[in-house]
C-alpha cells in the first residue's frame, strides 16, 4: 500500500538504506525492547489449546510425517482396535480436499478436515477452530484422545506447537534410515519415533540400528517402535503407549 | 517454507508493538536467531521484505538479525564450547555427548526502532 498518497496501489519507492527521520538522535526515533519469540502468537495460543484439552481430560496428539508415510493408516488401524474402548476425535490437517476425514469417518469416529490452502503446517489457531467444529459433531459426547493430523512435511510442522500433549513422528522405511540426522528438530521434539512400513524392510536398504542410533542421539528420551500396519507389528506397543499416556493424564 | 509464517506473525507482531508504542513507523527490526533454531536467515528476510510492502507501517522496516552460536556446557567437566557440529555434538575437553543447551535456538525479536 502506499504510504505517501494513499491510493491503495502498491508502489516500490526508491529509498536511501536510511531515511532522515530514522537516523538515531532525530526527532521521535526511539527503541523498544521487545525481547519475545517471533512465534509468540502461536505459542500463546498454543497454551490455551492445551490447556482447553486438559480440563477435558482429552489427551492430544500431534502426528507429523512426510506425505505417504502413512499417519492416516495408522490412524485408521488405531481406530479399529480401540473405538470401542475410548472415545477418538480426530483433526485431518492437508492442503487442500477432504478425503483424509472422509477415511476416519468412515472408521465411525468424528474427524475434521482441516485444509490450509497452501501452508505446509498447522498452527495453534487452525487446531482451535477445527476443534470447535469437532464439538460440534459430537453433540456433548466426551473425548479421551484428540488425534491432530499434520500436513505432510517433516520440516515446518516441527515448528509449531498447536497444544498437543505428546508429538509423534512418523518415518517409514521407504524414506531410508538417514531422516533423522536430515530433519533433526522433528526428532527432537517429538517424544515418539514410530518406524512404519516395516513389512517393506526386506526391499530397501534400511539400517533400523542406524535410525535408531541417530534419533536417540539426538533426542535420548525418545521412545521408538517399529510398526507396520499391514503386518500388525508393533500396534501392541503403540496401544500400550496411548493407554499409558492416558492413564497419566 | 515456514519462514513466510514467521514473517506474517512477525507483522502482527509489529503492529501490536507499534499501537502500544504510538508509533507511525517501524523503521528497523533486530532478530535473534540460533543457529540451530532451524530459521534460514536469508528466507525470512526475503519472506519479510515481500509482505512489508503492503503494510505502511513497515514498508521501510529493514530486518537486522543477530546470528547466535551453538553453545553447549558439558554436564560432566563443566566447560562451555562452542560447538561445531549442529546435531552430534560432543565436548571438546572430555569427549561426552552429556550436553546442556546453552544458546543457540533463538528466535526472538530483540528491539524495534520506531518512530511517531
Amino acid at each position: 500500500m502506499c504510504d505517501a498518497c494513499d491510493c491503495g496501489h502498491v508502489h516500490i519507492h526508491e529509498h536511501p538504506p536510511h531515511s532522515p527521520l530514522t537516523k538515531g538522535g532525530q526527532r521521535g526515533v526511539k527503541t523498544v525492547d521487545v525481547n519475545q519469540s517471533l512465534l509468540k502468537a502461536n505459542n500463546e495460543a498454543a497454551v490455551n489449546n492445551r490447556q482447553h484439552f486438559t480440563d477435558r481430560g482429552i489427551l492430544a496428539i500431534n502426528l507429523i510425517s512426510s506425505p505417504g508415510s502413512g499417519k492416516t493408516t495408522l490412524l485408521e488401524k488405531t481406530v479399529e482396535v480401540l473405538k470401542d474402548e475410548i472415545s477418538i476425535g480426530v483433526l485431518e490437517g492437508d492442503i487442500e480436499t477432504a478425503l483424509d476425514a472422509e477415511r476416519i469417518r468412515a472408521k465411525g469416529v468424528p474427524a475434521e478436515q482441516l485444509t490450509t490452502g497452501g501452508a505446509c503446517h498447522l498452527d495453534a489457531s487452525q487446531v482451535h477452530k477445527g476443534f470447535h467444529f469437532l464439538e460440534h459433531h459430537l453433540h456433548g459426547k466426551k473425548l479421551d484422545v484428540l488425534f491432530i493430523e499434520n500436513v505432510g512435511n517433516l520440516v515446518c510442522p516441527s515448528f509449531f506447537d498447536l497444544g498437543e500433549h505428546v508429538r509423534v513422528v512418523l518415518i517409514s522405511v521407504p524414506e531410508g534410515h538417514d531422516k533423522p540426522v536430515k530433519y533433526p528438530k522433528a526428532i527432537r521434539t517429538s517424544q515418539l519415533l514410530i518406524i512404519s512400513k516395516a513389512d517393506l524392510v526386506q526391499y530397501f536398504d534400511f539400517d533400523i540400528s542406524k535410525i535408531k542410533k541417530d534419533a536417540l542421539a539426538l533426542n535420548p528420551s525418545m521412545k521408538i517402535i517399529v510398526t507396520s500396519a499391514k503386518t500388525g507389528e508393533g500396534m501392541d506397543e503403540w496401544i500400550e503407549f496411548l493407554k499409558t499416556n492416558l492413564k497419566q493424564k | 517454507m515456514h519462514e513466510v509464517s514467521i514473517a506474517l506473525g512477525m507483522v502482527d507482531e509489529l503492529y501490536r508493538i507499534a499501537r502500544k508504542n504510538n508509533a507511525e513507523r517501524i523503521s528497523s527490526v533486530k532478530l535473534k536467531i540460533g543457529k540451530m533454531s532451524g530459521i534460514v536467515t536469508d528466507s525470512l528476510k526475503f519472506a519479510f521484505d515481500a509482505v512489508k510492502l503492503e503494510h505502511p507501517l513497515l514498508s521501510r522496516a529493514e530486518i537486522i538479525i543477530e546470528e547466535v552460536p551453538l553453545v553447549y556446557e558439558c554436564n560432566d567437566c563443566h566447560v562451555s564450547f562452542d560447538a561445531a557440529d549442529i546435531y552430534f555434538p560432543s565436548c571438546g575437553v572430555c569427549g561426552s555427548r552429556n550436553l546442556r543447551l546453552v544458546s543457540g535456538e533463538e528466535q526472538h525479536i530483540e528491539s524495534v526502532e520506531v518512530t511517531d
